[in-house]
């Protein structure tokens, strides 16, 4: 596999007895686990183990979340459908990793002791797969080339919702006017430091060589999804793209 | 632009009018003013969607050529940053394989 061989980074590790460390070629950092809202409460969840609860959750996700249908939609209509079994990992997880992409196995990465309610797995899923649908229709040096990670994750920031008013609200992150740009481009960096041995400086220059052209790349959705009636909208949209290009 | 006689709008109506009234939701303003900063522009939704109508019940060849241009216009307006990275002709040939049995590296 190429890439250095000094790579460190916290990595999730497979739970148990074996320590499995990965080599991620992208991943999600969430510092603010406590800004996400509240773990899942109730006596049935208290007695399901991290990953039988991740599991559950991912389900849902996959079933339910109208920004990971059309991403799902997306790959399989570029050759990469996607299995549940073949393609998401729950895993325990060190640091405040909330999930990866692993590109070496084509597989996504769920920290099952980071993610704790239904709404951090739908945004943690999301931006994952954002990562895999770009591995996916593009040729994406996730170890050799800082710039197309950067690249890959300021797409993943902009369009899966960590960016969101809300969102940075709770992180106590208060600003409005442009301030979605000034959140990307500083989680893309969080993101890039996670996974590389590479300094701020490298990481910070990266982002700001390739933002203006990711940040403008909205591919599969077609616009930035500010929330689930935008990702409804453009999944109807992707849906009838046969009509449209024919048409124009 | 398709054959006049099988042309059809690139959108139902009714997805013209849509994106004319999210546009112009207090929600969208609140969301554009916060990624790009000023406010967002909508009546070009509105000319499209009198486009479509008047193609729905006339077939004015006007309204066609309006609503080519203007998804053209919004089309190359997507796709005008270079990429940072090549395109693939073909998925990665690993994706459906199964997982190796072995995982350390």
């Amino acid at each position: 596999m190429a890439g250095a061989g000094d790579e460190r980074g916290p990595g999730p590790a497979a739970g148990g007895q074996q320590q499995r460390q990965r080599r991620l070629g992208a991943c999600q950092v969430c510092p603010e686990q406590l800004a996400e809202g509240r773990p899942q409460q109730g006596l049935f969840s208290s007695f399901l183990s991290h990953n039988q609860k991740c599991q559950l959750m991912l389900l849902k996700t996959l079933e339910t979340n109208p920004y990971v249908k059309l991403l799902l939609d997306a790959m399989k209509h570029s050759g990469c459908a996607v299995n549940k079994e073949r393609h998401f990992s729950c895993e325990d997880c060190s640091g405040n990793v909330s999930g990866g992409f692993d590109a070496s196995s084509c597989q996504i990465v769920l920290c099952q002791n980071n993610i704790r309610n239904q709404a951090h797995m739908n945004r943690v899923v999301t931006h994952e797969l954002i990562h895999a649908f770009d591995h996916c229709r593009a040729h994406v040096n996730w170890f050799t080339n800082v710039r197309h990670l950067a690249c890959s994750e300021v797409r993943a920031a902009n369009l899966s919702g960590d960016c969101s008013l809300v969102n940075e609200i709770f992180r106590l992150h208060f600003g409005l006017k442009r301030h979605h740009q000034t959140c990307v481009r500083d989680r893309a960096i969080l993101s890039i430091l996670a996974v590389r041995n590479v300094s701020k400086e490298i990481a910070e220059k990266a982002v700001d060589e390739v933002f203006e052209s990711c940040f403008n790349d909205h591919e599969p959705f077609g616009r930035i999804p500010h929330n689930q009636t935008y990702a409804r909208y453009a999944h109807r949209d992707f849906q009838n793209r046969d009509r449209y290009y024919s048409n124009i | 632009m398709a054959d006049s006689g099988d042309w059809r709008p690139p959108r139902p109506c009714e997805t013209y009018r849509a994106e004319w009234k999210l546009c112009r939701s207090a929600g969208h303003f609140l969301h554009h003013y916060y990624v790009h900063g000023e406010r967002p522009a909508c009546k070009q939704w509105l000319r499209d969607l009198a486009s479509c109508r008047e193609w729905e019940e006339r077939r004015s060849a006007e309204a066609q050529q309006s609503l080519c241009e203007s998804e053209r216009a919004r089309v190359q307006a997507a796709q005008k940053h270079t990429l940072v990275w090549a395109l693939r002709q073909r998925p990665p040939a690993d994706w459906h394989l199964p997982l190796s049995q072995e995982k350390d590296k």
